[in-house]
């Protein structure tokens, strides 16, 4: 049931950090993922690096099955390393652990606790003391608007609601980075619009580290600082764009020339990575 | 415009007036065959050993205002209730522990298949011999009887809990024992309630298939000595009796997932737009 939350760390090969004038909060070093599908040896990740500084939004884009949500499962460590090493904040990941947060596009709420209970939860395994717990709950439940359905059980919530509540859990977590794997992607397009807005407000207010990973450009212009794009399988680093609009951003932030200009080039960069996975893949 | 309307009401079906729906319509048959019973006893058209409703009815007023009921009922169901208790707590706790820990469930497994299809009432004698033929032999029989749907129930509810929510458990750093407690248990709980319904059903047959066997008190002993003497009113009157026991038992478990499973129960289509 939990063999697969367990991370094999290999001894580090000599990965010396060049001196920087300022240590990035994650550094991912030549990381390797390989796996066996129908007997066929498959690499999901060859020799990936990535360097995230504090208080960074980044988004990760990229064909489907390219290894972007896999790479943010072996950091959340829930899927084993096979080589290469993740370090954050200086310290090496192995496992997964509290300072590194999971948001799920499943949202992953207990059904059997009130929102006020899922918010709370990982509070108490946290062991704060009741009073701050409450506290703490409450402000993040004003924080995503669902102060009114503290009582409701998950089942009774639309999914834009339910991935607000996975949110302020997320939040009361209060990790050093914050791992969105595809957390729209089971959302309307409206919803997903409203949940984007509201993403990018709370965001603001945090200004956290995030690595988001999306199949929506659209997505990741509006929310990132920086965009990444991935090449087809095995997963590298096909592009990495700075996204310089201004925040807070609005929604109107779409029309303008700029943004266009970014989308064309996401586009552009994807297309050709969704053309080559479809043409290797084609008997 | 009324015609209209009527027209309209015709075809569109209407769930909530439609005859299965209505509440009570359960009981229609039922009732239409005890009336059917009643009347065929009135005009004696029934054989010696099936007999009328009204005279169970009264055989049965009779034995519960002489207190005779109770004593054998509260015999029964003492054996019964720790029957059920131990061999379903058992069967929960190791199955919970098997759908946690893989070395367990392969130690479990293959005894289950080996052992659950063998009906326990088949070595009953031997089990006479081992615990004598008081209340710990008949209570040995349910204990054993009953692990073996609430632990495969347990099992499979602990081995379906979702990964993502035990990803989440972790990340937010739960101990093993957390994780099992809060969220392994809570989230198993639909299919140990199923566990515990079959149990409990098994747990009345039991009751009365072992007293059947050897017994000096208890509702099968009433039912054997009236079956001896032919007083069938009263091995009906017995059985009636063990109907209504299991009828309340197996609805106050239902009240109680309905309670405890407040949020699981729900509808997932409930939600708001």
């Amino acid at each position: 049931m939990t063999e697969s939350a367990q991370v094999q760390p290999k001894t580090s090969a000599g990965a010396e950090a060049p001196q920087t004038a300022r240590e990035p909060l994650l550094r991912v070093d030549s990381l390797v993922k390989t796996f066996v599908r129908k007997g066929v040896r498959v690499t999901a990740l060859d020799g990936f690096n990535l360097t995230v500084d504090e208080g960074e939004f980044v988004a990760i884009v990229g064909p489907s099955g390219c290894g972007k949500s896999t790479f943010l499962h072996m950091l959340g460590g829930f899927e084993s390393v096979d080589g290469g090493t993740m370090t954050l904040n200086g310290r090496r990941v192995a496992g997964p652990g509290p300072d590194r947060g999971m948001l799920f596009q499943e949202y992953a709420l207990y059904p059997w606790r009130t929102v006020l209970g899922n918010v709370l939860w990982p509070l108490e395994v946290q062991n704060i003391p009741p009073a701050q717990r409450n506290t703490t709950a409450e402000r993040l439940l004003t924080l995503v608007g669902l102060t009114h359905f503290r009582n409701h059980y998950p089942n009774e919530l639309s999914g834009g609601m339910k991935q607000r509540v996975a949110l302020a859990r997320l939040l009361a977590l209060n990790p050093q980075i914050l791992l969105m794997d595809e957390p729209f992607g089971a959302l309307d397009a409206q919803n997903r619009e409203l949940l984007q807005e509201e993403l990018e407000r709370i965001w603001n207010t945090s200004r956290k580290t995030v690595l988001f990973v999306t199949h929506d450009i659209d997505e990741s212009i509006y929310l990132a600082d920086r965009v990444i794009v991935f090449t087809a399988r095995p997963g590298r680093i096909k592009a990495d764009i700075r996204i310089d609009l201004p925040r807070p951003r609005a929604m109107e932030i779409k029309k303008s020339a700029q943004y266009i200009e970014y989308r064309n080039r996401i586009w552009d960069l994807l297309r050709e990575e969704v053309l080559r996975a479809r043409s290797e893949h084609a008997p | 415009m009324t015609g209209q309307t009527a027209a309209l009401a015709e075809t569109m079906p209407e769930p909530k007036t439609a005859f299965a729906e209505r509440r009570g319509a359960g009981w229609l048959i039922p009732l239409a065959v005890l009336l059917a019973w009643e009347l065929c006893g009135q005009f004696g058209m029934l054989p010696r050993y099936i007999v009328a409703p009204s005279r169970i009815g009264a055989t049965w007023w009779g034995m519960l205002v002489s207190g005779e009921l109770t004593g054998h009922a509260a015999s029964s169901l003492f054996r019964q209730s720790l029957g059920l208790l131990i061999g379903a707590s058992c069967g929960t706790i190791v199955g919970v522990l098997a759908g946690v820990f893989a070395p367990i469930s392969r130690f479990y497994e293959p005894l289950v298949s080996l052992i659950y299809p063998v009906p326990k009432v088949a070595i009953l004698p031997l089990i006479f011999v081992w615990f004598g033929l008081g209340d710990l032999s008949k209570i040995v029989v349910m204990t054993i009887s009953i692990f073996f749907p609430t632990y495969i129930a347990a099992y499979h509810g602990a081995k379906s809990v979702q990964k993502i929510h035990i990803w989440t458990a972790l990340n937010a750093g739960a101990t093993r024992a957390r994780l099992i407690r809060q969220v392994v248990i809570p989230s198993a709980l639909p299919d140990i309630f199923n566990g515990w319904r079959i149990g409990l059903a098994l747990s009345f047959v039991l009751m009365v298939t072992t007293e059947l066997v050897v017994s000096t008190k208890g509702l099968g002993y009433v039912i054997a000595r009236a079956e001896e003497n032919l007083r069938f009113d009263r091995m009906y009157a017995a059985i009636l009796t063990i109907a209504i026991l299991g009828f309340c038992a197996d609805r106050l478990l239902l009240k109680l997932r309905g309670y405890l499973l407040v949020g699981q129960l729900m509808s997932k289509d409930s939600g708001h737009g």
